[in-house]
Parts: C-alpha cells; sequence; structure tokens
C-alpha cells in the first residue's frame, strides 16, 4: 500500500469513526434532554395532561403567574441562592487563603471536616442541621434555610478554590506588601485576582447546589419558606403543567445567561463588580421590600396538605379581613408532625382525624371557641362528636371522606366487586392495582378484609393482617403508589387503586371509566379538620379564618376546586346534584356499621405497623 | 506570610458549630433511647441491632445492589462519552461538556417528574412503541425506571471528571505509545486508560454517594415498595418519628460510603504505586 | 560609623523547632552592594525576609538608621524587594505592576505615570509598558521586577537569588545591569545568592554564612584571597585545605615538612588549618621542589588546565596553562603569601568537610 493510499484509508477510518462518535454522543444527549424537552413541551399544552399533548396553550404560564405560592417559591430559591452562594463564596475564599498559612494540624482539621461534609450523604446532613436546629429552639424558616445552604455550600468552594490557593507564589502576597500594600489591601489588589478562576467555579457551583437543592432545604424549613423544589414535591398529589411552565422559564433564563456569558465574557469581566453590586442591591432591597410587606397586619400560619385549597380563597380572605396568610404544604400527616415538633411554629393546621388526637393527647392544640364560628351550624352531624375528638372540643371539619377502590369499569367485572376487599387479591387484576403507600390505610384495608378493626390492638390479629398483605403482594404484584395514583389513574395505567374518596371523586371527574366502591367489610372514615395550635399568636383570627372556610360559598367553591366531601351538609348536597353528579366517590357512605374511625395508635403499636410495612414493602 | 492565617478562625468555629455539632447529635440520638425531645435518654445499643434484622439488611443490600448498578452504567456509558468527546476540537469539546453539565442545572424533581410522563404505562415512549405496534410495557415502578431516573441524574458526575482527566493526557504521551510500536487498542488500554484513572475514581466516588442515598427518586419512580436506605431514613424521621433508629440509620449509611471511598482510595493509591 | 544604615543585632529566628539563624550580627552602610553567600538553608534568605518584614525574628533587633523596626509590618519599611521567581502580578500589564506601588500611596496619577515611564526607561524597557507580563521573557521579568521595587524609591533593594532562574549569558549581563542600576540610584542593595561567582563579581562586601551563622565578612578579595576558615575556603573558589601545625609564627608544618608563611599569631604547635589556591601552586620538575608526585589527571577549563597531583600524602588540585602528560612526575611549588593559614574548626571539618565546592 502506498502511502497516499494509506493516508486516504486512515482518513476514511477517521471520518468512520467521527460518524460512530456523533451517533453515540447524539444518543446520550437524547437521554439527557429527553426529560427536559418533555417538560417544555407539556409546558404548552392545553390540557392538564402530562402524556397527551392536546394542543398549544400559554395557560399554564398564565397560571404560574398568578400563582402566589410558586412566585414565592421562586423568590425564595432565587434569594436563598444568591445569599447563600455570596455568603460561602466570601467565607470559602478567606478560609482557603487562610488554610494554606496555618499549622497542619488545624489545616487538617478544617480539611477533614469538610471532607466529612462532601462525603456525607444529603439527608444525614439535613438530619443532623434539622436536629441541630430544633435542639437550639431556632424557629425554622429562611434564617435556618439559608444557614444550612451556607453550610452545604461552602465545603464544596473551599475545595475548588484551595488548590488554586495552593498553587500561587507565595512571594506574590510579600511583594504586594512590600511594595506598601497592607495585607488587607494585597488580599483585595493581588491575592483575589490571582484566584479569579477558582472563584468563578465556585460561586457556579454554590448557586447550582443552592438552587436545585431539595433534601436539605426540605428538613430545615419552615414557617412558609418553601423553595422551587419544596413546591414540587409537594406538588405531586395534582401534578399540573404549571410547574413545566416554570420549569421552561428557569431552562430559558440558565440557557440565556450561560450563552450570553460565553459570547461576552469580556463586557461581564469589564463590569463584573457593577454586575454583582447592582444584582446584591435589587435582591437585599427585594428581601427588605419583601420583609416590609408583611410587617404591620396581622399574620395567620396555616399548615395546610399540598394542593388541598382552593388558592384564591386565601387570597380573598387576606383582603377581606386585612391579614397575612403564611401558607405551608405537608405532603403527609406525619411529616407535619414532624416538622410541628422540630421547632416549626403555625397558627392553624389541618391535619387527619387520629393525628388532631394525638395532638389532643400531647397538648399541641388548643379548644376552639365554637362562638366564634356561627357557620358551624352548617356542618353535617354525621361527622360530628367522633371518637377522635368527642364533642369537637378541639377540631372544625374540614373535609371528610372515606376510603375505597377505584376501578375501571372497562376492565373490572361487576360480579368480581361483591367481593369487597378481596378484590384486591383476585388473581385476575395482578399486576394491575395499586395500593395506597401508607401503612394505616393498607392495614386497614387488610383488617378489614380479615373481619376485624382496624383500630386493634391485638397482634395476632395484626399478624393475620401481615398475612394478608404479603400474600397480596406475592400474587398480585402490587405496586405501593403515593399520592401519583391519582395522575396515573387519570391515565387509567392500571385497573384497581385503593383511594380516598375525594380523590376518587376527582380521578372520576377526569376519567369517565372509573368508578368508585366502599367495600362491604366495612371502611375508614376519615374526617380532616381545622385545629389551632397551642402556640397560636391570634386566636381570634384563628377562629375567622376557620369560620370563613364553612361559609357556605367558600366551602362549596372549595369543595369544587380540591374534589374532597365537604362537611357542610348543604353545600354538599348541592354539589351532589350539580358539579359531581354521578360521581359516586363524592358521597361517602357512613351508614355501614363497619366503618370506623382512625384512633390514637401507642408509640409501641405504632411502630409495629411501620415495622410491619417496611417488610411488606421491602420484601 | 502568616497574615493571613487568622482568616480560618469563622470558618473553624463555623463549620465545628453547624457540621461537627450536628453529626455528634445524630451519633448521641443513635445511641440513646427516649424519644426525640432529647430530654430522658437512656444509652442503648438497640437501634444498631435492629438493623441487624433480615428486613433492614435486605434493603441495605438492595441499595448497594442498585448503586453499583448505576455507578457501573454510568461508568461504561460515562467514560465512552467522555472519551468520544475528546476526540473533537476544543471549542467543540467546550460545547459537548456545557451540553453535558446544562442538565445538571435543572432540579431533579422536574426531570424526575418529565421520566414519569415518559415511563409511565400511558406515557410517551409506550405511546411511541404502539406506533409501530408494539406492546405497551411496563416501565413505571420497575428497577428499570429507578435505574433510568438515576443514571440520567448522575452521569454528568461521572463524564465531567473523566473528560477533564482525558483532555489532560499530554497528546505525546499518545504519540510516544504509537512511536513505541502500540496499536491503537494498546495505545488505549496502556495509555489513555491507565492516565484517566483518576478522573474516573472521582467519577465513581461522586457517583456511589449520590447513588447510595438517593430517596426521591426511588420513591416518584420505584413507588412505595421501593426501599432503600435513604428511603427507610426518611420514614423514619418524617412518618414513623423514630429518630433513634433512623439516627442509627444514617451512621450505617455514612460508614458504608466511607468505606466506599476508601476501597476507592486504596486502588487509587495501588494504581499509582503500579504506575511508579 | 554614622553611615550605618541597617544594624542587625544578636537576630535569630526560630521555625517550629529548628533554629535558623544563631545570632546575627552585621552592619550594612549606606549605598552599599552587600551580598549575603552561603548554601541553601544557610539562613541568608531568612535574613533577607527578617529586613523586608516578612518574618519576625524570634530574638535581636534589626535597626534602621538606628531605630528598631524588628515590629514594624513590611509595607510601612522603606525596603523594597526583588522575589526570587520574580512574584509579578499575572492579571496586571507592565505599566501596572510597575504603578502598583504607587498607586497604593494614592499619588497623583501624572506623577505616577512620570515615575513609571522614567523607571521603564531606566530598565530599557520603555516600549513595554502596556505588554502582559506573563509575554515577556526572564530576563524582562527581572528588569519590570526590578523597576517595581525601585520605583517606590526606597532606601534599600532587597533582591532574593534573582538571577537564579536566568541562562547563564543573561546571567552575567543582569549582572553588570544591576551594579550599573545600583551606581545610578545609588541606595543600598542586599543581595542574596549562593553563587560565589556573582557574589565576588558584584559586591562591596560579601557576607559568607553558614548553617544560621556568619562565617566571614569581607571585601571580595579578602573573602577570596584570606578565608578565615575551611567552610569559607572551600565555598568561594576550589582550594587545597590542608591540615597542619603551625610550628611557631610565619612557619607552619604539614605533609612531612616545614614551610615559611606570612601568618602569625597563632600558639606555638597550634593545630591549624591551610588553603593554598590551585592557581597559586607551580609545577616544576621533581628536583626543584619540596613536595612532588604524579600527575593523576588533566582537564582542559578553557582559560586553564585542572591537573590532578597525587602525593604522598593528599592529591594537589592545581590550575595551570601548561599542559602535563598524566602519569609525568612532577615536583610543587608555592611561596610563602601562596600559604594562608585559619583556625581549625572542629565541628565544621567533621561534619560538613567534604562541603564546598
Amino acid at each position: 500500500m502506498s502511502a497516499k493510499e494509506k493516508r486516504v484509508k486512515t482518513r476514511k477510518n477517521k471520518n468512520k469513526s467521527r460518524v460512530l462518535y456523533f451517533v453515540y454522543i447524539a444518543c446520550c444527549f437524547v437521554f439527557f434532554y429527553l426529560p427536559i424537552v418533555v417538560t417544555m413541551v407539556f409546558s404548552f399544552n392545553s390540557s392538564k395532561s402530562l402524556t397527551n399533548l392536546t394542543g398549544f396553550s400559554l395557560r399554564w404560564y398564565e397560571r404560574l403567574i398568578n400563582d402566589g405560592s410558586i412566585m414565592k417559591a421562586v423568590y425564595v430559591s432565587l434569594t436563598i441562592a444568591i445569599f447563600a452562594t455570596f455568603i460561602s463564596t466570601v467565607l470559602g475564599l478567606i478560609t482557603a487563603i487562610g488554610l494554606s498559612k496555618n499549622r497542619r494540624v488545624i489545616k487538617n482539621v478544617i480539611l477533614n471536616i469538610n471532607n466529612i461534609n462532601i462525603m456525607s450523604p444529603d439527608i444525614v446532613i439535613a438530619i443532623g442541621l434539622m436536629i441541630l436546629f430544633s435542639s437550639i429552639m431556632m424557629p425554622k424558616g429562611y434564617l435556618t434555610m439559608l444557614l444550612a445552604h451556607v453550610a452545604f455550600c461552602t465545603p464544596y468552594v473551599i475545595t475548588g478554590i484551595y488548590p488554586k490557593v495552593r498553587q500561587l507564589d507565595p512571594s506574590i502576597a510579600d511583594a504586594a506588601m512590600d511594595l506598601g500594600a497592607t495585607p488587607f489591601e494585597a488580599l483585595i489588589k493581588v491575592i483575589i485576582p490571582m484566584l479569579k478562576d477558582g472563584i468563578y467555579a465556585g460561586i457556579l457551583l454554590a448557586f447550582t447546589m443552592s438552587f436545585d437543592d431539595f433534601v436539605i432545604s426540605y428538613f430545615v424549613t419552615g414557617n412558609g419558606v418553601e423553595n422551587i423544589s419544596i413546591v414540587v414535591y409537594n406538588m405531586t398529589k395534582r401534578t399540573n403543567p404549571t410547574i413545566n411552565a416554570l420549569s421552561t422559564i428557569v431552562i430559558l433564563v440558565i440557557v440565556i445567561l450561560i450563552v450570553t456569558s460565553r459570547l461576552v465574557p469580556s463586557l461581564l469581566k469589564k463590569h463584573a463588580k457593577k454586575i454583582v453590586a447592582i444584582g446584591l442591591a435589587i435582591v437585599m432591597g427585594l428581601a427588605i421590600f419583601a420583609g416590609v410587606r408583611s410587617g404591620g397586619k396581622k399574620v395567620l400560619r396555616v399548615y395546610n396538605a399540598g394542593e388541598y385549597i382552593d388558592p384564591e380563597l386565601l387570597t380573598e380572605f387576606e383582603t377581606a379581613y386585612n391579614c397575612k396568610v403564611v401558607y405551608e404544604t405537608f405532603d403527609s400527616n406525619e411529616s407535619m408532625y414532624t416538622k410541628l415538633k422540630s421547632g416549626a411554629q403555625y397558627d392553624i393546621l389541618i391535619p387527619s382525624d387520629y393525628m388532631i388526637e394525638r395532638l389532643i393527647k400531647e397538648e399541641l392544640i388548643q379548644p376552639v371557641n365554637w362562638d366564634n364560628i356561627p357557620n358551624a351550624a352548617g356542618l353535617n352531624p354525621d361527622i360530628m362528636n367522633l371518637a377522635y375528638d368527642p364533642g369537637n372540643e378541639f377540631s372544625v371539619p374540614y373535609f371528610w371522606g372515606s376510603v375505597g377502590i377505584l376501578y375501571d369499569t372497562t376492565v373490572v367485572d361487576e360480579k368480581d366487586l361483591d367481593a369487597g376487599w378481596e378484590l384486591l387479591r383476585n388473581e385476575k387484576y395482578a399486576g394491575n392495582i395499586y395500593m395506597y403507600d401508607s401503612e394505616r390505610d393498607s392495614f386497614m384495608v387488610a383488617l378489614k378484609a380479615c373481619g376485624y378493626s382496624m383500630n386493634t390492638d391485638n397482634t395476632e390479629e395484626i399478624d393475620q393482617a401481615y398475612d394478608w398483605l404479603i400474600t397480596q403482594r406475592n400474587s398480585m404484584d402490587v405496586v405501593y403508589a403515593g399520592d401519583d395514583v391519582i395522575d396515573n389513574m387519570i391515565s387509567g395505567n392500571k385497573a384497581l387503586a385503593v383511594v380516598y374518596s375525594g380523590d376518587g371523586a376527582y380521578i372520576m371527574c377526569e376519567n369517565e371509566d372509573m368508578d368508585f366502591i366502599e367495600p362491604a367489610q366495612g371502611t375508614n372514615i376519615w374526617c380532616d379538620g381545622m385545629v389551632m395550635t397551642t402556640d397560636c399568636k391570634d386566636e381570634t383570627l384563628a377562629e375567622t379564618f376557620m369560620n370563613y372556610m364553612l361559609d357556605p360559598e367558600v366551602a362549596s367553591r372549595n369543595s369544587v376546586f380540591v374534589g374532597y366531601t365537604s362537611p357542610v351538609k348543604a353545600v354538599a348536597e348541592e354539589l351532589e346534584e350539580t358539579e359531581f353528579e354521578g360521581i359516586s366517590a363524592y358521597t361517602p357512605g357512613v351508614a355501614s356499621g363497619k366503618n370506623e374511625v382512625f384512633r390514637y395508635q401507642e408509640t409501641k403499636i405504632k411502630q409495629l405497623f411501620a415495622d410491619l410495612w417496611t417488610k411488606v414493602k421491602a420484601y | 506570610m502568616k497574615h493571613y492565617n487568622k482568616l480560618v478562625r469563622p470558618y473553624l468555629i463555623w463549620s465545628i458549630l453547624i457540621i461537627l455539632v450536628p453529626i455528634i447529635m445524630i451519633v448521641l440520638y443513635s445511641v440513646t433511647t427516649g424519644g426525640n425531645a432529647l430530654v430522658n435518654i437512656s444509652f442503648t445499643l438497640k437501634n444498631f441491632t435492629k438493623i441487624g434484622e433480615p428486613i433492614y439488611l435486605e434493603v441495605i443490600k438492595k441499595s448497594l445492589i442498585l448503586g453499583l448498578i448505576s455507578v457501573s452504567i454510568c461508568l461504561v456509558v460515562g467514560y465512552i462519552l467522555a472519551y468520544f468527546i475528546t476526540r473533537f476540537d476544543d471549542s467543540v469539546q467546550d460545547l459537548l461538556i456545557l451540553l453535558v453539565t446544562i442538565p445538571m442545572w435543572i432540579n431533579t424533581l422536574l426531570r424526575t417528574y418529565a421520566w414519569i410522563s415518559l415511563l409511565s404505562d400511558n406515557g410517551l415512549i409506550n405511546k411511541f412503541l404502539s406506533l409501530f405496534g408494539l406492546n405497551a410495557q411496563t416501565f413505571m415502578y420497575t428497577d428499570f425506571a429507578v435505574i433510568i431516573g438515576l443514571v440520567s441524574d448522575i452521569l454528568p458526575f461521572m463524564v465531567i471528571p473523566i473528560h477533564t482527566s482525558i483532555r489532560k493526557i499530554d497528546p505525546s504521551l499518545i504519540e510516544a505509545a504509537q512511536d513505541l510500536g502500540a496499536d491503537k487498542f494498546h495505545t488505549f488500554t496502556k495509555v489513555t486508560l491507565k492516565m484517566s484513572i483518576p478522573g474516573v475514581i472521582n467519577g465513581v466516588m461522586m457517583t456511589f454517594l449520590l447513588s447510595i442515598s438517593t430517596f426521591v427518586i426511588p420513591k416518584l419512580l420505584g413507588g412505595g415498595q421501593y426501599m432503600l436506605v435513604g428511603n427507610l431514613i426518611e420514614n423514619q424521621f418524617i412518618s414513623v418519628g423514630n429518630w433513634n433508629f433512623g439516627s442509627a440509620l444514617s451512621i450505617i449509611l455514612t460508614i458504608i460510603i466511607l468505606i466506599g471511598l476508601r476501597l476507592m482510595k486504596r486502588f487509587d493509591k495501588e494504581e499509582k504505586e503500579e504506575a511508579e | 560609623m554614622n553611615d550605618a544604615l541597617i544594624e542587625l543585632k544578636n537576630l535569630s529566628k526560630n521555625f517550629e523547632d529548628q533554629q535558623v539563624l544563631k545570632g546575627i550580627d552585621l552592619t550594612i552602610h549606606r549605598n552599599e552592594f552587600l551580598t549575603l553567600l552561603g548554601p541553601s538553608g544557610c539562613g541568608k534568605t531568612t535574613t533577607l525576609r527578617i529586613i523586608a518584614g516578612f518574618e519576625e525574628p524570634s530574638g535581636g533587633e534589626v535597626l534602621f538608621d538606628g531605630i528598631d523596626i524588628s515590629k514594624v509590618p513590611s509595607h510601612k519599611r522603606e525596603v523594597n524587594t526583588v522575589f526570587q521567581k520574580y512574584a509579578l502580578f499575572p492579571f496586571l500589564n507592565v505599566y501596572d505592576n510597575v504603578a502598583f506601588g504607587l498607586k497604593i500611596k494614592k499619588m497623583d496619577e501624572t506623577v505616577i505615570d512620570h515615575k513609571v515611564k522614567s523607571m521603564l526607561e531606566l530598565i530599557g524597557l520603555p516600549d513595554f509598558a502596556k505588554r502582559d507580563v506573563t509575554s515577556l521573557s526572564g530576563g524582562q521579568q527581572q528588569r519590570v521586577a526590578i523597576a517595581r521595587a525601585l520605583v517606590n524609591e526606597p532606601k534599600v533593594l532587597l533582591l532574593d537569588e534573582p538571577l537564579g532562574a536566568l541562562d547563564a549569558k543573561l546571567r552575567k549581563d543582569m549582572q553588570i545591569e544591576l551594579k550599573k542600576i545600583q551606581r545610578e540610584v545609588g541606595i543600598t542593595f542586599i543581595f542574596v545568592t549562593h553563587d560565589q561567582e556573582e557574589a565576588l563579581s558584584m559586591s562591596d562586601t560579601v557576607v559568607v554564612m553558614n548553617e544560621g551563622i556568619i562565617q566571614q565578612v569581607g571585601t571580595p578579595e579578602d573573602i577570596y584571597n584570606e578565608p578565615e576558615n575551611r567552610f569559607v575556603a572551600s565555598f568561594i573558589g576550589e582550594s587545597n585545605i590542608i591540615e597542619a601545625v603551625m610550628k611557631r609564627d610565619l612557619l607552619v608544618s604539614f605533609d612531612g615538612q616545614d614551610f615559611e608563611c606570612v601568618d602569625k599569631g597563632f600558639k606555638n604547635n597550634e593545630d591549624v588549618e591551610v588553603v593554598i589556591r590551585p592557581e597559586d601552586i607551580d609545577i616544576v620538575k621533581p628536583e626543584n621542589a619540596k613536595l612532588t608526585g604524579t600527575v593523576k589527571s588533566i582537564v582542559f577549563r578553557g582559560v586553564h588546565h585542572e591537573i590532578v597531583v597525587e602525593t604522598e600524602f593528599r592529591d594537589y588540585l592545581i590550575h595551570t596553562t601548561d599542559y602535563f602528560e598524566p602519569g609525568l612526575s612532577v615536583g610543587l611549588t608555592f611561596g610563602p603569601d601562596d600559604i594562608h593559614v585559619m583556625y581549625r574548626m572542629d565541628w565544621e571539618s567533621e561534619s560538613r568537610g567534604g562541603a564546598g565546592r
């Protein structure tokens, strides 16, 4: 082969391998960007669905702008990220500079502590900080979140900058001081400019980590302060494209920032100081403005489950009573309880029955003065005076319902329904079933199926229920889903699901094929109620809020928005005929003598259920 | 010279208060009982012996296996990607690496939700498959879904350090190897692969750390039955309210990670010694 | 002396548990080009850094114009430093590097401009003002570093092995250049080096240091011709150092013979050491000499030959322009003034017998 031929051949080979490279890289990028593209595309979807494109619309952007809680979360995420980046960069920078001038012992101590922080999983750091803040009684909120973010960003900044400091010629600082600069001037005029690249990298890293953080923020925040991740996490119940709209905007902003910073680096360099100064000034201004805005007015801190209220009602309440509502959401009663115990402060909580009983027992809530709640007259007597709170001394019902089986009428045979809960072990539907990922509800199903009370503390009965769940798991290939079951059932992913009646109603409104039954073996009748914490700052305002929520018009709008059954009898009856006509799940049965309300569990029993449930799920 | 040594003081105090103290408190919780208030505590090792129960060992094992699988996938896919990227000109490389980093800027939760709409039974992938008359597959709530979600989340952390280390290799080394008669394959295994080991180690450590402690992705894509150590810890703190056991689990998780990282470091050292 | 500018009094310095300066006493005069010479680790750089204010002495005093400045921070001292690797600020151009000190002092812009420009003129880089310092050659960076220090009009310029990074030719040029600059600005230069040739060719005064102690202070000629001990003799140039006994004044005995010399003041029969520079030994016919031996090796060094002659007692190193065949029997002679008698240093001869060059 001549040299020329060889060259031609290698070039050909090169081109061939180029194609291979391109194809592979393209595949990887498809993998990276597919979810992002999907997010962006569905933000323009005209319907709520995240799997079906129905047409183009900007309604989710409109809703995003009008959604106070998301905009507030954006503000929190952004300001926390900027402050945390600024503080951790400054702190990390001076530490990195100081480190190189220190004795080995101190250097090692700091670098090791740093490494511990970097090597620890997020969740451990989060828990450590949560425990720390609760034990020093620091009120959870913006400040704790900021401190936590600085805590986890700074070690990365230090590890980013420190090697650059070590590469510095040590005589550079000497040279500056030799020329008459004070140590501080030498730091500002010489050392920091020389570490520029490391500092930029640190800023970028800190900002990304802070802006994206979920786990740590989730554990350390409180008092209505939520960042984007937390809002998104609590939205699982009813995912909707609003959040896609938000992420589309975030993506665009990031891409624009990156592109401009690439294209005009000189511009950025020249005016970097000014840009940073102006940016900080704007942020501080905003922060102060936000602080001032809430100042002066009466404040009501409400802690409710995610997507469990029509947000417009809150705004209207604020204007009507000239006050400010600090509204925060939780994803389960238990996480609400943990938050409360770890020092978060609220005026009104909206937990479920058994949790209300627990809060009463632990004296975390105070009695309600019913005189201040005239609208209580309209409450449905069926759900009053239940065992968890005899005489409704502490709680005002908010929504109520039952637990039942939602089924796809096109798949499930009518005859099979008679089996009640045993339907969930009918192998015809193996692999086609969602159980609710909650030990309480799943054990309720099992205990009822076995014919026992769901409030039993008899370990034999509990063991039987456990066996029921284990056989179900083994034979039925069950999926234990959380609130994502709602979206899944709307999309008709599976034929059977254990759901709350309210969610059932909501799903049936969206998917006509679905129907809902309450098994004859009895079920859980539950009731979520509004309660006042013992450290409630303004009882009158809290009771005004409770009364407001029971106002027939308000209650009706709320019920329509959320899909749960209103405790106001007239409202529920009217909606049965109108908005929720033909939606059986909207009308929970209270007649069956076998229905029960959840009761407070002793710690030991609770622990037993928790452990057994872990076993059911993990095996 | 010594002018700046005092600069570390703020951070020294800060790190003791906000990094060390919480860790000590977790340790304290893990060896005591007496509830979450730390009022009347008594020391015990019960929380650790409980982890010895088969069910919890099973959870830890599952976490480890899932972590290893995800890290291995990331390693193979990420290494090839990083290597291919280095085959391009500098400016193209910069662009490609930028494209790898952009997804890291976008909220993990949002990306995970997007995977849900892609992978669900009536999701986009199944719709795409049905265009070709293929039967719908169940992806959601399987290992597959969790691994896909996890890998797409952590892959950049593997690609970037590997790419950096391959890019740093002096091209004359590769020329030298070829000059000494090594063919393409040997040049790659003997030079490129060897020289990129530090990047690989960094990437493996980072992805291992992220995958072993994850709890959001398995929760959303794997469903409730997808119980990993991270989920177990979250459960103990959030739903069950047993902070003592949760702390013990956290410590075990940290120890597992430290052992893993130590092993990687040792491997790194041996590699270096061998090279010398 | 009233022209003393800096006085070091019993200066000592410890790093952790290591003593690097063990009581330095030194007077530095105005307009003097003084060189601190010694092997690495001898304490010369530490001494310089104490004068500059980068290190605080562990003990002793630094008097500047009669005032103790050992606690004054470096930025308040009227000294400036040229660093080993120049320590130029890479993010500033040549002009801004040179102007740095003046800007810190918040001088008027026009004054700064004038000073910087004339300084760039002085160092021969008038057209380099806008250049990036990283784009300069080693020699050019060196000049910028000198300009940056001198523009502040210090009373003393400290130079910490500034020529170490340059190649041989450039080094020679810079030596001349530095001397020229020193004469022009007329201030004290304190120069640190381990290169004896550099020290001898540039300095007014050479201070030879070893292990934290000053071994000898003197003019280059003194240091070379009359080293006070074996260390100085071996560190400065090549030499034959011979253990000997001082019989009485003007008579020293070694290699089994007595030699006349010009030294006196030693005790009778005191153990001493004798240094004879290789160029002071003549090779003659064996019958004309007291010492005889055979030529062991000969190496051409350009100006001279370097010859090793093996005698009964030791090998002698001789520099001569003549050529002698290896194996040839020769005689060695030297005059009384070629023999320089030194006190014998026990600790030195034991621990560092072979040191030097």
